[in-house]
């Protein structure tokens, strides 16, 4: 038996050494593959943008950033943009803090049905609330007739409600899980010294939270900015960058000026995006570690509970109303004007293929943006070379940024050779991939960090190679990861608007982009009954990552991008 | 050194940096077949480094590894003829006991039914008869241990090397594996390596112990002459409580085999056995709580007693623990047995009483071996 054993472990003929040396190098191997990759389906677009908003017809120019800051069109674009995001990210952040109060420290029996509305939101696309607010709002909205009322929801107002509804769940996420990282015995502390619980909120609570309060903040923000969907919907008049991106390729052909636009609105992204994973990682007043402690909190006063609860039913009540109209409005002909039940919203052939289309394109995307995903996150974790850093930060990046800026980036990037893909379902599926890969490498980087290198090293130890060690040891282990960005990446596909728009074809349709056109052109029955059904695919996606989750600890659905 | 015969394993002044710093400086040792060898140290002092270059996670930055003869510094791990247990046992999770310890049978292409034999027979070795289809997470802690090391003896490694294997478990168990590790590495005889920082379980489980300290061997011997006779004041303190105690060789008399050492306290009469001790060295004496003896101060005078107080005493059942203060300074005296044995009080006048046989280290010398 022995000597079988040694014999093999000493055998070592040149295919042996051969397969040593890649077998040493081919986690490099793979790292430059990956590394070119990124380079050209993340880096080389958003290059292509930079470079085109300097770029005139006779070589380098700021012409097209002097004319951008000269003409009130343009610069109120800006300055809209920025009012929108930090008037968003001062509603959510009293928001978002009311209801992860209550979820955390307030009446038991809330917590749950909170939570759920709190989160509700994740289960649709975020321009869905525009199409909610035309219906009940708009000029033959529900409510505007019930009540006679003469409400234009094509406003700063709409918009800004919006998109609050389609980021309460980031906010109340963010917040919650700052909240419970709070050691509770700081909070009865100070009840026990006899401050009152104002006090404890304004002087022990938000003072610990800050850091935690401002990152929430900030990550709102982007995501706001970024949003285009109810902007373009709701905006009428008002200008806003992301939109106006779209409509400077689409109406204007003006590829400089929408470059410049694109750089602008990234801007702020790369700032924050730099601030909040190299400059605030790691703050914060995070006192438990761990699973929290049982702790049950004083009860709430009612000077502090009725508020709050006001305030988070309100919006629990609109978050309710505009699924509710979503609903109605897929099965009746017109809401709020002609309650008959019709089917032919449902059945409509050309919706339907765009939702097969979206999940075709979804599949191919979620696969891809899995594998691209996984090999990345073992690159990162495991591999010494020069430029890992660089290479997570292009890689988590894609998140962060503006889906308009990079579909005006892949427009321009793959409109030539040697990467003609213009025209092609490629396009969009690269795209989507390089987009939300940062999900699946976070994933895959959460799934590595329970994985001890031990297990690795023990495999070696026993004798085996590299490629053994990472099909036999390293894929099953990182499989519920896999998975994971998988589902990630196919819901976030489906319901992904805001750069796909540029990149479908006439005649190819997603239903994405479908539910945007129907529901600027008014069509609301066909725009509610197909976002119904985009509904019921995420809310199947978001079942399975919640299984992945309890099954495997692996927690992916607290992300939200689309 | 003692033996002529080829060890197993020949470390050759291996050093090892880590950027500007050295971690190992000079490691040279030689590991007899079938003997258990401890890397012992307090935490930094390269005994996992040391046991990784063995195994061929590590480089050394010099230096030869030589096993059976075999100069094999230039191979991966894999393939290595040295099977590790790790400290997080890194069994794999998807696999279940019995795939675990024969993936590196496996591996070798071995015919099924020979692996299932094999694993059958290893399963009984670490006493986990049926148990071979259990997943990793649904056994404890210990039996994970057991198939970690089941796993490493698999391939029958030339050296078994255990890295701190016995820290992810409790105070009990962790005494109940260390008895079966060594048991079954007796009965099998497989040359073994064991790293801990646990000096009582490193004196406990080994042939012989390797104590590191700052990169440099400072002693290597067996559990009874590091405790003994430590070669510095480093080992000393090292293996146990000790109280050292400054003195010059006074007068020296071969015929006798006795010497007498003054103290700031008085002089003492000892035992002359270390034969490098000349007259009017300095040294230290290397003095054990529990070879010191309690009596009353009131008693017949003896030789070698100093005379003192106590000032604090702590009963453990098995022991009484005495500090005593001896013209302010504080010794520490063992008293196993205390149920046979007289009791005193706080600020009671007692006698220590210094046994003939103390080890000595002699002061200002080079304390390497």
């Amino acid at each position: 038996m022995a000597e079988a054993v040694m014999e093999s472990i000493y055998d070592r003929g040149f295919l042996y050494k051969l397969r040593a040396f890649f077998g040493k190098r081919l986690i490099n191997i793979f790292a430059g593959g990956l590394f070119t990759l990124l380079a050209i389906f993340l880096l080389y677009p958003i290059t292509a943008v930079l470079i085109k908003s300097f770029w005139g017809e006779d070589g380098f120019t700021s012409e097209y950033y002097v004319e951008f800051f000269s003409y009130n069109f343009y610069y109120w674009s800006l300055l809209n943009t920025l009012i929108l995001g930090t008037s968003v990210m001062v509603i959510l952040l009293v928001i978002g803090f009311c209801f992860a109060y209550l979820t955390t420290r307030g009446p038991l029996w809330s917590r749950k049905t909170l939570k759920i509305i709190a989160l509700l939101p994740l289960a649709a696309p975020p321009y869905i609330f525009a199409i909610s607010l035309i219906t009940l709002f708009g000029r033959n909205g529900l409510i505007n007739n019930l009540f006679n009322l003469n409400f234009n929801i094509y406003s700063w107002t709409g918009v800004i409600a919006a998109q609050c509804l389609a980021f309460l769940p980031l906010s109340f996420m963010m917040i919650e899980n700052v909240l419970n990282s709070l050691n509770p015995s700081l909070e009865e502390t100070a009840s026990d010294m006899g401050a009152s619980q104002y006090r404890i909120i304004r002087s022990i609570t938000i003072p610990l939270a800050a850091p935690g309060l401002l990152k929430a903040a900030l990550l709102v923000f982007v995501m706001t900015i970024a949003e285009f969907g109810n902007p373009a919907i709701l905006g009428g008049r008002t200008p806003f960058l992301a939109p106006d991106t779209y409509l400077m390729i689409t109406g204007e052909g003006d590829f400089n000026m929408a470059s410049v636009l694109s750089v602008i609105l990234i801007t702020p992204c790369v700032i924050i995006f730099i601030l909040h994973n190299y400059v605030l990682k790691g703050k914060g007043y995070t006192t438990i570690v761990g699973k929290p402690t049982a702790v049950e909190y004083k009860e709430m006063i009612p000077g502090i509970k009725i508020p709050f609860m006001i305030i988070t039913i309100a919006v629990g009540v609109m978050v309710f109303l505009s699924f509710g109209v979503i609903l109605l409005g897929a099965f009746v002909k017109i809401v709020g004007v002609d309650h008959t039940f019709v089917i032919d919203h449902i059945l409509n052939t050309q919706a339907n293929v765009a939702i097969w289309n979206s999940i075709k394109i979804s599949l191919a995307s979620g696969l891809f943006g899995a594998i691209v995903g996984t090999l990345l996150a073992y690159v990162i974790m495991r591999g010494k070379f020069p430029g890992k850093r660089v290479m997570e930060m292009i890689a988590l990046s894609g998140f962060a940024l503006p889906g308009t800026v990079i579909g005006v980036g892949y427009i321009m990037a793959f409109n030539r050779y040697p990467f003609l893909l213009t025209g092609t379902i490629w396009i969009i599926i690269l795209n989507c991939v390089f987009r939300f890969v940062a999900v699946g490498v976070e994933a895959g980087i959460s799934k590595l960090h329970q994985i001890s290198i031990e297990i690795e090293e023990a495999s070696a130890d026993l004798g085996a190679d590299f490629l053994t060690i990472f099909f036999k040891i390293i894929l099953p282990i990182m499989f519920s990861a896999f998975v994971a960005g998988f589902i990630y990446t196919f819901m976030t596909t489906m319901m992904s608007l805001s750069s796909v728009i540029f990149l479908v074809t006439p005649g190819f349709d997603l239903a994405s982009v479908y539910i945007y056109l129907t529901a600027q052109l008014g069509e609301l029955g066909l725009a509610s009954a197909t976002t119904v059904k985009m509904i019921a695919i995420v809310v199947l996606c978001l079942a399975i990552l919640k299984i992945i989750a309890k099954k495997t600890g692996l927690d992916i659905s607290k992300k939200q991008g689309a | 050194m003692e033996t002529q015969e080829t060890p197993m394993l020949e470390l050759r002044d291996i050093y090892k940096n880590f950027g500007d710093v050295e971690v190992l400086k000079g490691i040279s040792a030689r590991i007899k077949k079938g003997e258990l060898l401890t890397f012992v140290g307090p935490s930094g002092c390269g005994k996992t480094t040391l046991l990784r270059i063995v195994a061929g996670f590590a480089t050394p930055t010099s230096g030869k590894v030589i096993l059976d003869g075999e100069d094999i510094g230039s191979l991966p791990p894999n393939m290595r003829d040295t099977k590790m247990v790790f400290q997080s046992y890194a069994l794999f999770p998807h696999m279940n006991v019995r795939k675990n310890i024969g993936f590196g049978l496996k591996l070798q292409k071995w015919p099924k039914d020979k692996i299932d034999t094999r694993v059958e027979k290893l399963l009984s070795l670490v006493h986990m008869e049926g148990l071979g289809e259990r997943a990793i997470d649904r056994i404890s802690g210990g039996q994970q241990q057991r198939v970690a090391l089941a796993r490493a003896l698999a391939l029958e490694p030339k050296v078994l090397l255990l890295d701190e294997p016995l820290s992810n478990l409790d105070a009990n168990l962790r005494v109940v594996m260390r008895e079966e590790i060594r048991n079954i590495q007796e009965r099998i005889g497989v040359t073994t390596i064991f790293v801990t920082h646990d000096q009582y379980e490193a004196m406990s489980i080994s042939d012989r112990l390797l104590v590191l300290h700052d990169g440099v061997i400072q002693q290597i011997g067996s559990p009874m002459g590091i405790y003994e006779k430590p070669a510095n004041e480093f080992i000393a303190g090292f293996v146990g409580y000790v109280n050292f105690l400054q003195g010059i060789i006074d007068t020296l008399d071969e015929e006798s085999h006795t010497l007498v050492v003054s103290t700031e306290y008085g002089k003492l009469e000892l035992n002359y056995e270390q034969k490098d001790i000349k007259m009017g060295d300095e040294v230290l004496l290397v003095i054990r709580p529990e070879t010191l003896t309690l009596s009353p101060s009131h008693g017949t005078e003896q030789q070698n007693t100093f005379h003192g107080t106590v000032e604090s005493h702590m009963y453990a059942g098995n022991l009484a623990k005495y500090t005593i203060n001896v013209e302010d300074r504080e010794m520490v005296v063992d008293q196993y047995n205390p149920k046979d044995s007289e009791h005193f009080k706080k600020n009671d006048k007692i006698k220590v009483i210094i046994p003939r046989s103390v080890h000595m280290l002699k002061i200002g010398e080079a304390s390497e071996q």
